[in-house]
């Protein structure tokens, strides 16, 4: 018993929030040094085998998703968590406390502040301090008081701030469990499904916007998405930073290439026509094990001597396709195609036209990202009441001898408030010695 | 090159040359004790402040865009930020004497600006955003805000290592104060880190789709929050207040530098740009 409270209070405790803090800004920079997501044999040769099997080991090849990081933050949520829970009922006792002089009455010191003459001097320091409308009262004794706070909310500042990294943590892994990404690319006219899901997206059209200087300003692609099941649809523009929500699915212009149609042709008569993106494959249907790779496109395509196939501009002056033919999985051919160039292999022949850019599109939905950014907007707030909204109290009472005194409260504000304070009580306010 | 750029290159330069001045003046009070040398820095410190912004809008202007969105803008901005804090807090905490440890630091930084190509490029679409513009700018601030912090905190260690003759009881605050001040500047920095995560965050979902993906800069900037956060717990739990929190302000601003930096320099990624 004795043992588990003792858990129970670490786990509550600031000590340990400090810990794993220091745990999690030492995976995060040791993450973002050793480059993620590589092989073994990777590792190896950029480190040293020991190494490489230490990376595996402790997955510092995949630091932010490893069971380790994980475990930590779900620590971090739940000292969090406790540290608030416990935190709140003393907050909220505070946060009343405020209101009622008689916890500052209790707490004063008899005689080691600054006393200054009378009634309306004090009055003036609340003023000059930024308090309005003391509110006056006897104590006990029958003695007269001021009294008056400010920024109460000011409290809550740093409580708010850490619901708001629990939110945001939550909102965030949520996202990561349950979000579903597809990525569709084609030109105008192509249609296609989207991943395992209902829906189907088409492209209407794509454009890419050039300045003067033939440097690009925005890519902008016109959709349709189609409901598979009841053969509804909804069209939407996307271009960079403006990404549009069809059916709850959120649509982003994610980056571009070259397409072009390839024909393959039987003895002179055209038996296969398609459009194919540069990197993707073309299967020639009447032969099987036959295969166009088309590996990259140059549109004002020369030959570097040092670089290899190069392209002077983005201007379509010069056509060249890079492609490699298969055969049953061997390369049986691999050249730049330009002008008239043409591939033949036995009967086939493969022509390459019509090149032109197709658009990539990015599809995402993650229902958590709006309790994610609630997070960040209630850390944002929690910050600005901690840091900007000081909570503090000012108390004056009057002494036996007619004289008054004043206290000041202001935990955070510190050194700060209480030369602040100081210089409110001018030597004029101040009683005669 | 058009008319503003010009001018905005002579402001630039005249700006760096005054900051220059006002950090030999700034040394001639403290390591001659000349009283004067101390204001007329403070007043060279703030006719460079104003030609620095003057030369910032023009740039803005010359562009047709908000100055902030290659290496040379950045750096030059994040020089102004620190000059702007270090103002405000002069101003705000009557501590004179902080001219004389920012004046290196912006003058480093804004000489590192020099070096940078002026060049004004196109934008590409991804950077076409006014979340960028928040973006940036809160980190401005919150940058200048951690420069300040990290002057204090020096100046804090120095008072700790015994600096305290008559010329330091009469111009540098005492402990507490300095530990106050750096607060209050680490305060104004965190929650201004805290806003350009966020708005950086926004800026990516509406630009890649995610808002945030363990991009190194991205990694960096929270590893420099958690630092900060660290250092307002550390001052929290009493006893270390003062001198470690001192020392977690510097470690923090080496973070800052290395976010800023560093992480364009030695590690990958999308933000290689900017
Ligand atoms: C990344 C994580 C965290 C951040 C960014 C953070 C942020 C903050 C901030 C900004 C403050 C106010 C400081 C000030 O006013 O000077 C604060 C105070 C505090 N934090 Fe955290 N915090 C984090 C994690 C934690 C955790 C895990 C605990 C768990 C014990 C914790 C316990 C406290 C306590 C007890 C205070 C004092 C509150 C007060 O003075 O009213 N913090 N935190």
């Amino acid at each position: 018993m004795q043992a588990m409270k003792k858990i129970w209070k670490f786990m509550s405790s600031m000590k340990f929030a400090l810990i794993l803090l220091v745990i999690l800004a030492a995976a995060c920079s040791g993450g973002s040094f050793i480059t993620q997501g590589q092989s073994y044999e990777w590792y190896t040769s950029a480190y040293s085998e020991t190494a490489a099997a230490a990376i595996k080991l402790l997955g510092l090849d995949h630091v932010f998703t490893c069971w380790w990081f994980i475990v930590i933050t779900v620590f971090l949520c739940v000292n969090l968590l406790l540290c608030n829970v416990l935190r709140a009922p003393h907050l909220v006792k505070r946060f009343r406390g405020m209101a009622d002089p008689a916890g500052m009455l209790r707490r004063r010191a008899p005689g080691d502040h600054t006393a200054v003459a009378g009634a309306e001097d004090a009055q003036k320091v609340f003023e000059k301090m930024g308090f309005r409308n003391p509110k006056a009262g006897t104590d006990q004794e029958g003695r007269a008081f001021l009294y008056a706070y400010r920024h109460r909310a000011g409290l809550w500042g740093a409580w708010l701030c850490h619901l708001g990294i629990l939110v945001l943590i939550v909102g965030f892994a949520l996202g990561q469990m349950t979000k579903r990404e597809y990525t569709v690319y084609g030109v105008p006219g192509q249609s296609r499904p989207i991943g395992d899901t209902h829906y189907a997206l088409s492209i209407d059209s794509f454009e890419i916007g050039l300045r003067g200087d033939d440097t690009v300003e925005q890519y902008t692609s016109g959709l349709t998405m189609y409901n598979i099941d009841d053969g509804s649809s909804r069209s939407a523009q996307v271009s960079v930073n403006h990404p549009a929500t069809l059916y709850g699915m959120k649509l982003y212009q994610n980056s571009t290439g070259y397409a072009a149609d390839i024909a393959v042709l039987k003895d002179g008569k055209e038996i296969q026509r398609e459009t194919v993106c540069a990197g993707e494959v073309l299967e020639v249907e009447d032969k099987e094990g036959l295969a166009i790779a088309f590996m990259a496109f140059y549109p004002d395509y020369y030959m570097d001597a040092g670089t290899g196939p190069m392209t002077r501009s983005s201007a379509m002056n010069n056509p060249g396709y890079l492609y490699q033919a298969y055969y049953q999985n061997q390369i049986i051919g691999m050249n730049v195609l330009t002008g008239e160039d043409v591939i033949t292999i036995d009967e086939y022949t493969v022509v390459f036209s019509d090149p032109q850019s197709y658009t990539l599109i990015q599809i995402k939905q993650d229902r958590f990202t709006p309790m994610a950014l609630a997070g960040g907007l209630i850390i944002l707030a929690g910050l600005f009441l901690a840091f900007y909204l000081q909570s503090a109290a000012l108390l004056a009472w009057e002494e036996e001898n007619g004289s008054w005194r004043i206290v000041g409260e202001c935990r955070k504000g510190g050194a700060l408030f209480e030369e602040r304070l100081a210089e409110c009580i001018t030597p004029e306010r101040r009683k005669p010695e | 090159m058009n008319g503003y750029l010009q001018v905005e290159n002579t402001l630039f330069t005249a700006a760096m040359v005054l900051y220059f001045v006002s950090m030999i003046l700034y040394f001639l009070f403290f390591a001659m004790r000349r009283e004067k040398a101390g204001k007329a820095g403070n007043i060279v410190m703030s006719a460079a402040f104003v030609l620095h912004t003057a030369a910032l809008v023009c740039r803005g202007i010359g562009a047709g865009r908000f100055p902030l969105t290659n290496q040379y803008e950045f750096a030059t901005s994040f020089a102004w930020g620190i000059c702007l804090v270090c103002l405000i807090f002069v101003w705000r905490f009557r501590f004179q004497a902080l001219g004389t440890f920012a004046a290196p630091v912006i003058f480093v930084i804004i000489g590192y600006a020099a070096m940078q190509s002026r060049e004004v490029k196109e934008l590409m679409p991804a950077l076409r955003s006014s979340w960028l513009a928040f973006h940036v700018s809160s980190a401005i601030i919150s940058y200048g805000a951690f420069g300040v912090s990290f002057a204090v905190s020096l100046i804090f260690l120095l008072r700790e290592r015994g600096k305290n003759n008559a010329f330091w009881e009469s111009h540098i605050p005492e402990k507490n104060r300095l530990d106050m001040i750096s607060y209050r500047a680490v305060a104004l920095g965190f929650l201004f880190l805290t806003f350009v995560i966020v708005t950086g965050a926004i800026w990516a979902e509406q630009a890649w789709g995610s808002y945030w993906s363990w991009d190194p800069k991205e990694t960096w900037s929270l590893v420099t929050w958690i630092i900060y956060a660290l250092y307002l717990h550390l001052r929290i739990s009493r006893g270390w207040r003062g001198k470690s929190a001192a020392i977690f302000a510097v470690i923090g601003f080496v973070c800052v530098i290395f976010t800023y930096i560093g992480v364009n320099t030695f590690l990958p990624g999308i933000h290689s740009y900017a």
